[in-house]
């Protein structure tokens, strides 16, 4: 049954941007995979080995800056761009965890927002750099052709397609994750950290593995930030709300499970753009409302619950 | 003339001034700290939307203000009362149940509320900036050429009170006595016979008044706005680690010294960095004294 | 799962839909504002001021015959929201063309959206030099941008007798807004050889400004310019400023903030003889204006400012431009129509001229279809002491003599 989803889910994922000519819904596709992207990303290091950041932005917006100022000022282009973003944001993790790591618990959460409060006003002060708060703006992508065909920019299809396999590439690696020795040594570091060192585990270089891993996702993540919106400033890309908006997709979908995201992200991106048509001013409180009423009664995750009813129901 | 007795006297003004502005700023953010720090001690819960409740103080100061003409720094005999109880309902009927799913669940409920909250005064309130002007407080006083803000004194001469007052409650009552052996060990607290489930609801209660108090101490000085918290939350935040979580002397010094070296590092090493400053020095702290600059938190 | 995706899409879509109001006939303008957030008072008053533009175009008759109408929509203040709602207003509400954006960021994010979708794109407010200097055919503005906001005080101190300042103080915030103008500001100040002695830039929303204005007192400046995006910054800095007791012969502020009713009410004597170098060149004692206040006045209950001005200003710009473009139905052709209408553009609104052109700007920006006379817009104000802000600089706009030195300051 789970095989056959995950067909269907490719299968769909192959045809939808297809499917309608309409750019609105093919940006709201784009949008829900970019945050299941997020949200599976952060699942690896937050749900899987129970290390909850605060501060997963910081990847993001070094994934976005590398990719923008290696396009603009090396002519880059965009698909090592794109592994340049999350080259350095796995990079930029190893001295991240290797300070973070001593830290445990709500510790570890507030100095991962430290640091990506550091990393922001980095950004928007080292202005020989990055500009700082002008922002970097891309006006034209470079001419890529794949099988012969120029890839249009323009239309949002290619940008489908880079979205879904990147969405992909992240669910595989974290499936990959949850199977191996690693995953295990995660649910280890996140069930009693103490008796995960007694019994041998190295955690720190586990956790700083986790982190990496995360955040070459992330990393990439901001690369396709960039190009897609082409467009960034430090307030754009390290935002504490993006940061705390990854946790509520992993949480609200379901912490330490593959497919948690995809259904976090669905969820929460048709409920901000329901609420917003609906109810315009004032559609954050029912959005608040929602995140409330969520934790409250479904603590497990939306896909959680699913999946435990369904489990029941099998008997 | 003597220069060179005017060129020291005008850089021991300037840090004077620096000084003094640090201590009185930074003793209104540590009220803030305060409050959420018992919070965590008590319950183990970061609250995310205590800068709402600062807010709401702000918010109620305002209304009895512009409506009913009453001074603010009088008002907070309303309003701390009033959010006493508002947080002890949060409590009851909205965190009681949260708290067993978890830390993280509990935070991002609270970071929920703090969106509901922001977002429920925005709707009501309109989000046009507001500022409390009272009559007494226009020009600063200038005590040996120093400015110092009235509104912003009498805030710390009356931090200072509601801090004495808590330090009395916490060491003098049972209350008090219930309150600190529960954030020393629960279990044992409760074998006790403390009724942990009361006192962490009277404890969330106090950390909603003193949040308030600090808004309604604060208003005169600064200005209002619905979506204000979040600038409030990062700052108190920052406090709390330097002080120590859950250390009520912690948060109080952590506060001050915040202030002082906002103050200080703007005016002497550089204005744009001034935040990050704080960041770093925040960090710092969490890498080589977790438990405080004051070594009296608890992890 | 699929299957619930493809629901939800299209609950989505009918919602959406249905929000949209598809009124046919009406000519739809979209606009992308800040309706939530810590902007929102600023969209509101966008929403106040195109309001009543609409409704006096479409009891005249409207365009040709055929109402108009403007769609907002909320970003936020975000970026990537801004792209996304622009979008939406391109795609699902298909309008012909669009305005807003209120904040540099957001507006940046609407003017690349714009070109790629080829939609005009008439910018009111947004400041941010780069909307118009990256050569976006697709992008027109009204509006000054953040170098010429100091053109008026570059004038004040270069024609009014002993005004040239000794030194200078420049305390501005670090977005774009601020930086743009602070080195605009102090480019030219350069140029004429005053001294820059506190050049410093602060993190927006500053809860504190008593340790800069300490830093600042400490240089005694002759000069003390304050650039500010956020109207509480504005207000803040000012009243720490004051209480810190720096005694500058003037205080310039520069940003909205500066130039609204609530500055003097929330500092009440505090305002007095503070200069306000905005972006509008309204002279109330032209009738036209004055006319413009009075009904503002009457149908809100607060005299407009620069924003209101802006928003009302940008729909009769737009109506005149709908008006003369041949619109045939067919969507991409009527908006490139209308871009070759705006092209065409050559009227006086209530703030001010305006034709579009090509030109260079004070810090050698190369803009495309900016206003020609933006020059001329920029225009120094000054608070009184009974809270009025009146116009005091060039004197063809003046309501009012100026007052300099600022006397109210103790010495």
């Amino acid at each position: 049954m789970n095989r056959l989803l995950v067909v269907a889910g490719i299968a769909f994922l192959l045809v939808a941007p297809l499917l309608t000519s309409n750019a609105f819904f093919q940006h709201l596709m784009i949008m829900v995979l970019f945050w299941t992207l997020l949200g599976a990303s952060w699942n690896l290091l937050g749900g899987f080995a129970g290390q909850v950041s605060f501060g997963h932005a910081t990847f993001l917006g070094i994934g976005a800056y590398t990719t923008m100022l290696f396009y603009l000022s090396l002519q880059l282009s965009p698909w090592l761009g794109m592994l340049a973003g999350g080259v350095f944001g796995a990079l930029f993790a190893l001295p991240i965890g290797l300070i973070c790591f001593r830290l445990r618990g709500p510790y570890f959460s507030l100095a991962t927002l430290a640091v990506a409060e550091i990393a922001r006003l980095v950004a928007l002060n080292w202005e020989q750099l990055t500009a700082g708060p002008v922002g970097l703006l891309i006006t034209t992508l470079p001419q890529v052709s794949i099988a012969g065909h120029a890839i249009n920019w323009e239309s949002k299809i290619p940008f489908c397609y880079l979205a879904a396999g990147l969405t992909l590439f992240a669910m595989g690696l974290t499936y990959a994750v949850s199977r191996s020795r690693l995953g295990a040594y995660l649910t280890a570091v996140r069930e009693d950290i103490d008796s995960a060192e007694a019994i041998g585990i190295d955690t720190v270089r586990t956790r700083v593995i986790a982190l990496a891993l995360s955040a070459f996702v992330v990393g990439l993540a901001g690369s396709f930030y960039a190009l897609y919106f082409r467009y960034i400033d430090p307030d754009a890309v390290f935002a504490i709300s993006l940061s705390v908006e990854m946790v509520f997709i992993a949480v609200v979908g379901g912490l330490a499970t593959t497919a948690g995201p995809i259904v976090g992200a669905i969820v929460l991106v048709t409920i901000s753009e329901i609420f917003r048509d609906r109810f315009a001013a004032g559609h954050l409180i029912f959005y608040g409302l929602f995140m409330m009423l969520v934790i409250r009664y479904l603590p497990e995750g939306i896909w959680g619950r699913l999946r435990l009813l369904l489990r029941l129901t099998r008997g | 003339m003597n220069w060179a007795g005017i060129f020291l006297e005008s850089k021991m003004e300037i840090f004077a001034q620096s000084v003094v502005s640090g201590v009185l700023t930074g003793s209104l953010y540590a009220m803030i700290a305060v409050g959420l720090t018992i919070v965590f001690g008590v319950m183990r819960i970061i609250n995310l939307a205590h800068g709402e409740m600062v807010m709401l103080g702000m918010f109620g100061a305002y209304w009895s203000y512009t409506l009913l003409g009453i001074d603010p720094f009088l008002s907070v005999v309303i309003w701390a009362p009033a959010m006493f109880a508002g947080g002890m309902l949060i409590h009851r009927f909205l965190l009681k149940d949260v708290i067993p799913k978890g830390e993280l669940n509990t935070l991002l409920y609270t970071a929920g509320l703090s969106l509901l909250l922001a977002n429920l005064a925005l709707f009501f309130f309109t989000g046009d900036y507001r500022t409390l002007n009272l009559p007494y407080a226009l020009m600063p006083a200038r005590p040996f050429g120093i400015a110092v803000p009235i509104p912003l004194a009498i805030a710390f001469v009356m931090a200072i009170a509601i801090t004495l007052g808590l330090y009395l409650l916490l060491s003098r009552t049972d209350v008090g006595r219930a309150i600190r052996a529960t954030a020393q060990n629960p279990q044992s607290a409760a074998l006790m016979g403390v009724n942990v489930l009361r006192i962490d609801m009277i404890t969330f209660g106090l950390g909603t008044a003193l949040a308030a108090a600090a808004g309604v101490l604060l208003v005169p000085s600064l200005y209002l706005y619905p979506t204000v918290g979040e600038i409030l939350i990062v700052k108190c935040f920052v406090i709390v680690v330097l002080g120590g979580l859950g250390s009520v002397p912690g948060a109080i010094a952590g506060g001050i010294l915040l202030g002082l070296v906002e103050s200080l590092g703007a005016v002497y090493v550089s204005v744009a960095y001034k935040d990050t400053i704080g960041f770093v020095l925040f960090l710092l702290v969490l890498l080589f004294r977790p438990s405080g600059l004051f070594g009296v938190g608890r992890s | 799962m699929s299957y619930k995706a493809k629901l939800l899409a299209v609950l989505s879509l009918s919602l959406a839909l249905s929000s949209g109001a598809l009124a046919q006939g009406t000519l739809k303008i979209g606009a992308p504002q800040p309706m939530t957030g810590p902007d929102a008072p600023f969209g509101d008053k966008f929403q106040k001021a195109y309001s009543m533009a609409v409704e006096e175009i479409n009891a005249k008759g409207g365009v040709n015959g055929r109402n108009i109408e403007v769609i907002i929509e909320d970003h936020q203040a975000k970026n990537p929201l801004a792209a996304t709602v622009a979008e939406k207003l391109i795609t699902q509400q298909q309008v012909l063309v669009l305005t807003g954006g209120r904040a540099s960021g957001q507006a940046v994010e609407i003017a690349s959206v714009a070109q790629r979708l080829k939609t005009p794109y008439m910018v009111d407010h947004p400041s941010a030099d780069i909307v118009t200097a990256k050569g976006f055919e697709w992008v027109f503005r009204n509006n000054p941008t953040g170098s010429i906001y100091p053109e008026a005080f570059n004038k004040f101190i270069s024609e009014v007798p002993n005004a040239l300042p000794k030194s200078a103080a420049v305390v501005y915030d670090n977005t774009v807004f601020g930086k743009t103008i602070a080195n605009s500001a102090m480019t030219f100040l350069k140029s004429k050889n005053v001294p820059i002695v506190n050049d410093e830039a602060y993190p927006v929303n500053t809860l504190d400004f008593k340790p800069i204005m300490t830093k600042v007192k400490a240089s005694n400046p002759d000069y003390v310019l304050l650039v500010a995006v956020s109207t509480t910054d504005a207000i803040l800095m000012t009243r720490h400023a004051k209480e810190i007791g720096i005694t500058p012969r003037a205080f310039v502020g520069f940003g909205g903030g500066f130039g609204v009713v609530d500055f003097a009410k929330q500092l009440g004597p505090l305002a007095e003889n503070v200069f306000s170098s905005a972006a509008w060149s309204g002279n109330p004692n032209e009738p036209a204006t004055k006319e413009f206040y009075d009904k503002f006045k009457a149908k809100y209950g607060f005299l407009p400012k620069e924003h209101e001005v802006e928003g009302y200003a940008a729909i009769y710009i737009i109506a005149d431009a709908l008006k003369r473009a041949k619109l045939t139905g067919n969507l991409d052709t009527d908006r490139e129509a209308v871009r070759q209408s705006l092209l065409q553009t050559d009227m006086t609104t209530v703030f001010g001229k305006i034709k579009f052109a090509n030109w260079e700007g004070p810090l050698g920006d190369k803009y495309t279809n900016q206003n020609a006379y933006s020059r001329d817009h920029s225009v120094l104000a000054q608070w009184n002491a009974k809270g009025e802000l009146l116009n005091v600089w060039p004197k063809a706009n003046a309501e009012t003599a100026y007052v300099f030195p600022d006397k109210a300051l103790v010495r």
